[in-house]
C-alpha cells in the first residue's frame, strides 16, 4: 500500500490561533483534527488499517508555518507486521517548521512484531528559532515475541545546522543482546527538544535514561527499558530536567 | 596498555651525535614556521612544571600540600593529581585549605599511573594547558603521580624537574636497590625521618646509599611533622624558578 | 621529515602510519578511555570474556562504524583537497551524530591528544588548516586527516578507528578485570572480519557528501557515557570515559 498524507498548519493572526490550511489524509493514515488548547492545533494521527505491513510505503508532510503550534499525537500503538510478500515497509515523516512555530510530534510506541522489516524515517527541518518536540519508543516483539527488524533514521537541522542525526537498529541478535548497543532491554526510547531555552540544558542521568544537550542546540532523552510504561515515565522524567517548558 | 621499556634515556646527555643525523628542510615561508616540536625545554613565559613521583605512601600528597601552603603566597601556583582515586587527592588539598580549588586539576590514568607521567602524558598535559588557560602566568605547576613503584618516573615531555619522594618505612634498602626514580629524579627526598627510629631504620645508611646511587644529584631528608613547611624542598624548588633555558 | 603541500599529489601509500596510529603505544591519550567499559564493569554487565565478546562486537557495529565512516571520510577530504571550511562541517556532522555529551568530549580529547602527537610527527598545512578550524576536532577525523595526508587510503583511516573503537575497551578490560590477555587478544583477533566490513563499508562513502554519511548510534553507550561522567563526581572512577 502507498500512501502519503499531507498536514499544514498557520498561525491566524486575526483569531490569534492556529488554523488548519491543509489536512489530507490517505488510508491508512488518517489524522483527525481536535478541539485544540490555547492557541494550539491538535490533530490524531490514526493508523486506520492494520499498518505499516511489510511492502507499505507510507509518507506524512507536515508543515508548520510562521508561529504556528501544532501537536500531533498518536492514539494507539503502531503495530509493524510483516507483509504477504515479505518485503519491508516504510514510514517516512518529513516535517518543516517555520520561524517561530512549534511542532510537536508525538506518536504512540511501535511494536515491531517477530518477522516484520520495517524503516521509520523522520527528518524536521527548522527555522532557526523554531521548536520541535518528538518521541519514538520501539518495543521489540510482543509479550515473549522475538522482534523483527526495524531501522528508523531521524535527521533534525535547523537552517543549514545540522541538531540530530541518529540511525538506529532493533532486531539484530548482536546488537539486541550487546551491552554496548540495546543491552538486552526491551524497550528503547528517544525524545528529541529543540526549545529556546536549549544553551541551558546539563546532561542529567540516571541508571538507563539521560537527557543530553545536543552541540547545536536542542537536547535528547534517550530511555532503555523492559517496559513501555517504564520507558515512557523515565522518558517524562528525562524531559523534565529541561528547562524550557515543555508539556 | 604499553609495556615497560626498558630503560629510557631520561638524562639528557648527548651519546656522541645520536639523533642529530636528521636534514631539517629549509622553507622560507615564514607563516609555515613551526615551533619545535622536539623541544622539551621550557619555553619562556610558561609555568615550570615539577614533577612528585614515588611509591604509594611514601607522602607525595603531603609534600605538594607542603609546598602550596609555603609557596603558595609567592608564585602563582596549580597543581595536577594523577591519583588513581579520581579527585581523593585534590579533595584532600582543597579540604587542607592550602589552594583554591580551581586551581587542582584531576586527570584519570586508566588504571596505568606511570603511563600516564610517562608513556602517554596526554591527559597531564591537558589538565596543564586546562590551568595555564584559566591561569595566565602561572609561575608553577606541581604534577603529583599516582603512586607506583620505583621504577615510574615522568617523562621530560610533562616536566622541567622531577622530585622522587620514598619514605623511611618503606625500608631503608630502598635507596640501594635503585631504579629510575630513585637515581635519576632531579632530586630524592627521604620523606618522614621522625619515624626511622620506630620502624628500624638507618637513616645513615640510607642517605649514603641515595648518595651513592646518585652521584652528584641532591638528597633532602624530611620530616613533615618536625618542618610542615618543607623548607629545603620549597627553597631547591624556588631555585628553579624563574626558568633559564640551557 | 619532509612538508606535505595539499596541492601536490601524495603517492598512495598505506601501512605504517595505521600501524602508528592504531598502535597502543600511540601517545595521543587513548589509554584513559574505556569507551564505556568502564561503567559496564560497574554496573555488573560484563564479569569475563562472555561478556566481553558482545560488547566488542557492539561497540564495532556503532560507534565503530560511526567513527570508520568520519576517518574514511577525512581521509579522502585531506587526499583530494577542500576548502577549510569542510573541516567544520564534518565536525558539526560528526558532533550531530554523537548526542552524548560525555561521548563528544571523549572524542574531542583524544582528538586533541591526537593532534599534539601529529603537529610533532606529521606537521603538514592540510593539518594545521584543521586545527585552526576546529582545535579540538573530533578523534575520527584527525585520524582520517593524518592517514590521507601520509598518503594512506580512506580504508586504511577507517580500518584504524574501527580498531581503536575495539582495542581500547579491550585493553581496559584487561586492565580492569584482570582478564586474560591472550583470551581479550583472541576476541579482537576473532573481530577481523568484521572489522573489514566496517572498514570497507565506511570507503565506500568515503566521498560522500558529509550530511549524507551515515549515522549509526549506539543507545546503551551513551547512557553508559554519560553515567561514568557523572559517577566521576561521586566515586572511584579509572577511566576519563
Amino acid at each position: 500500500m502507498k500512501a502519503t498524507a499531507h498536514l499544514t498548519a498557520e498561525f491566524d493572526p486575526v483569531t490569534g490561533r492556529t488554523v488548519l490550511r491543509r489536512l489530507r489524509s490517505m488510508a491508512p493514515l488518517t489524522l483527525l483534527p481536535k478541539r485544540g488548547a490555547g492557541d494550539v492545533a491538535l490533530v490524531h494521527l490514526v493508523n486506520s488499517a492494520t499498518a505499516p505491513l511489510g511492502g507499505d510505503e507510507l509518507a506524512l508532510h507536515v508543515r508548520v508555518g510562521p508561529g504556528a503550534r501544532l501537536r500531533l499525537s498518536g492514539v494507539a500503538a503502531t503495530l509493524a507486521l510483516p507483509g504477504q510478500r515479505g518485503g519491508a515497509g516504510t514510514m517516512a515523516v518529513h516535517a518543516e517548521v517555520a520561524e517561530g512555530g512549534r511542532l510537536d510530534y508525538l506518536p504512540e510506541p511501535t511494536v515491531v512484531t517477530a518477522r516484520a522489516r520495517h524503516h521509520a524515517l523522520l527528518t524536521a527541518e527548522l527555522a532557526a528559532d523554531a521548536r520541535l518536540r518528538t518521541r519514538e519508543v520501539l518495543v521489540l516483539g510482543r509479550d515473549g515475541e522475538r522482534p523483527g527488524e526495524l531501522t528508523t533514521a531521524m535527521h533534525v537541522t535547523r537552517g543549514e545546522v545540522p541538531v540530530l542525526r541518529q540511525e538506529l537498529t532493533i532486531g539484530d541478535a548482536l546488537l539486541d543482546g550487546s551491552s554496548a548497543y540495546l543491552a538486552g532491554r526491551r524497550v528503547l526510547g528517544t525524545e528529541v527538544v529543540v526549545a529556546g531555552s536549549d544553551g541551558a540544558v546539563e546532561p542529567v542521568s540516571g541508571q538507563w535514561w539521560s537527557l543530553t544537550p545536543l552541540p547545536a542546540g536542542g537536547a535528547l532523552a534517550t530511555v532503555l527499558a523492559e517496559d513501555a510504561v517504564t520507558a515512557e515515565r523515565e522518558l517524562a522524567e528525562a524531559v523534565s530536567h529541561h528547562p524550557a517548558p515543555i508539556g | 596498555m604499553p609495556a615497560e621499556p626498558d630503560h629510557d634515556d631520561h638524562d639528557g646527555h648527548d651519546h656522541g651525535g645520536h639523533g642529530h643525523g636528521h636534514v631539517h628542510p629549509v622553507n622560507f615561508d615564514p607563516t609555515a614556521a613551526e615551533p619545535d616540536p622536539f623541544d622539551a625545554a621550557p619555553e619562556g613565559g610558561r609555568a615550570c612544571r615539577i614533577g612528585i613521583g614515588g611509591p604509594v605512601g611514601s607522602g607525595k600528597t603531603a609534600l605538594t600540600a607542603a609546598l602550596c601552603r609555603t609557596l603558595g603566597e609567592e608564585l602563582n601556583l596549580a597543581v595536577v593529581t594523577n591519583d588513581i582515586y579520581t579527585t581523593e587527592d585534590a579533595d584532600y588539598l582543597r579540604k587542607a585549605g592550602v589552594l583554591d580549588p580551581s586551581r587542582i586539576e584531576a586527570v584519570q590514568t586508566g588504571a596505568c599511573p606511570h603511563t600516564a607521567i610517562r608513556d602517554d602524558i596526554t591527559a597531564n598535559l591537558d589538565a596543564v594547558d586546562e590551568l595555564e588557560e584559566r591561569f595566565p602566568g602561572l609561575d608553577l605547576v606541581i604534577i603529583e603521580s599516582g603512586g607506583d613503584n620505583l621504577t615510574a618516573v615522568f617523562s621530560r615531555g610533562l616536566v622541567d624537574s622531577q622530585v622522587f619522594v620514598v619514605d623511611v618505612a618503606g625500608g631503608d634498602k630502598v635507596p640501594r636497590k635503585g631504579g629510575p626514580g630513585v637515581t635519576t629524579a632531579d632530586l630524592l627526598v627521604i620523606n618522614k625521618i621522625d619515624i626511622a627510629h620506630l620502624v628500624g631504620a638507618d637513616m645513615d645508611v640510607m642517605t649514603s646509599d641515595a648518595h651513592r646511587m646518585r652521584g652528584e644529584l641532591p638528597v633532602i631528608t624530611q620530616s613533615l611533622v618536625d618542618t610542615p613547611g618543607a623548607p629545603a624542598v620549597s627553597d631547591w624548588v624556588r631555585s628553579l624558578l624563574p626558568i633559564t633555558t640551557a | 621529515m619532509s612538508m606535505t603541500d595539499s596541492t601536490e599529489p601524495v603517492p598512495v601509500r598505506s601501512g605504517a602510519v595505521s600501524l602508528i596510529l592504531a598502535d597502543s603505544r600511540f601517545p595521543g591519550g587513548g589509554h584513559v578511555h574505556s569507551g564505556g567499559l568502564e561503567e559496564a564493569v560497574e554496573r555488573g554487565l560484563i564479569h569475563g570474556t562472555a561478556d566481553l565478546r558482545p560488547f566488542l562486537a557492539g561497540r564495532l557495529r556503532a560507534t565503530g562504524e560511526l567513527t570508520a565512516v568520519f576517518a574514511a571520510a577525512a581521509a579522502h577530504a585531506a587526499a583530494r583537497g577542500v576548502t577549510r571550511r569542510h573541516w567544520a562541517v564534518l565536525d558539526s556532522e560528526f558532533d550531530a551524530r554523537t548526542p552524548s555529551a560525555a561521548q563528544r568530549e571523549a572524542s574531542r580529547a583524544q582528538g586533541r591528544g591526537t593532534a599534539r602527537a601529529a603537529s610533532a610527527g606529521w606537521p603538514s598545512p592540510v593539518l594545521r588548516e584543521l586545527l585552526a578550524e576546529t582545535p579540538r576536532p573530533h578523534h575520527p577525523v584527525i585520524l582520517g586527516v593524518i592517514t590521507g595526508m601520509s598518503g594512506g587510503r580512506p580504508v586504511d583511516a577507517a580500518s584504524t578507528a574501527a580498531y581503536l573503537a575495539v582495542s581500547g575497551p579491550a585493553s581496559a578490560a584487561v586492565r580492569l578485570l584482570g582478564l586474560d590477555p591472550l583470551a581479550v587478544n583472541g576476541i579482537v583477533a576473532n573481530l577481523s572480519r568484521a572489522l573489514d566490513d566496517v572498514a570497507g563499508r565506511a570507503a565506500a562513502v568515503a566521498g560522500d557528501d558529509p550530511r549524507d554519511l551515515p549515522a549509526p548510534g549506539a543507545p546503551a553507550l551513551d547512557l553508559l557515557a554519560e553515567a561514568q561522567l557523572r559517577h566521576h563526581k561521586e566515586e572511584v572512577r579509572l577511566f576519563a570515559s
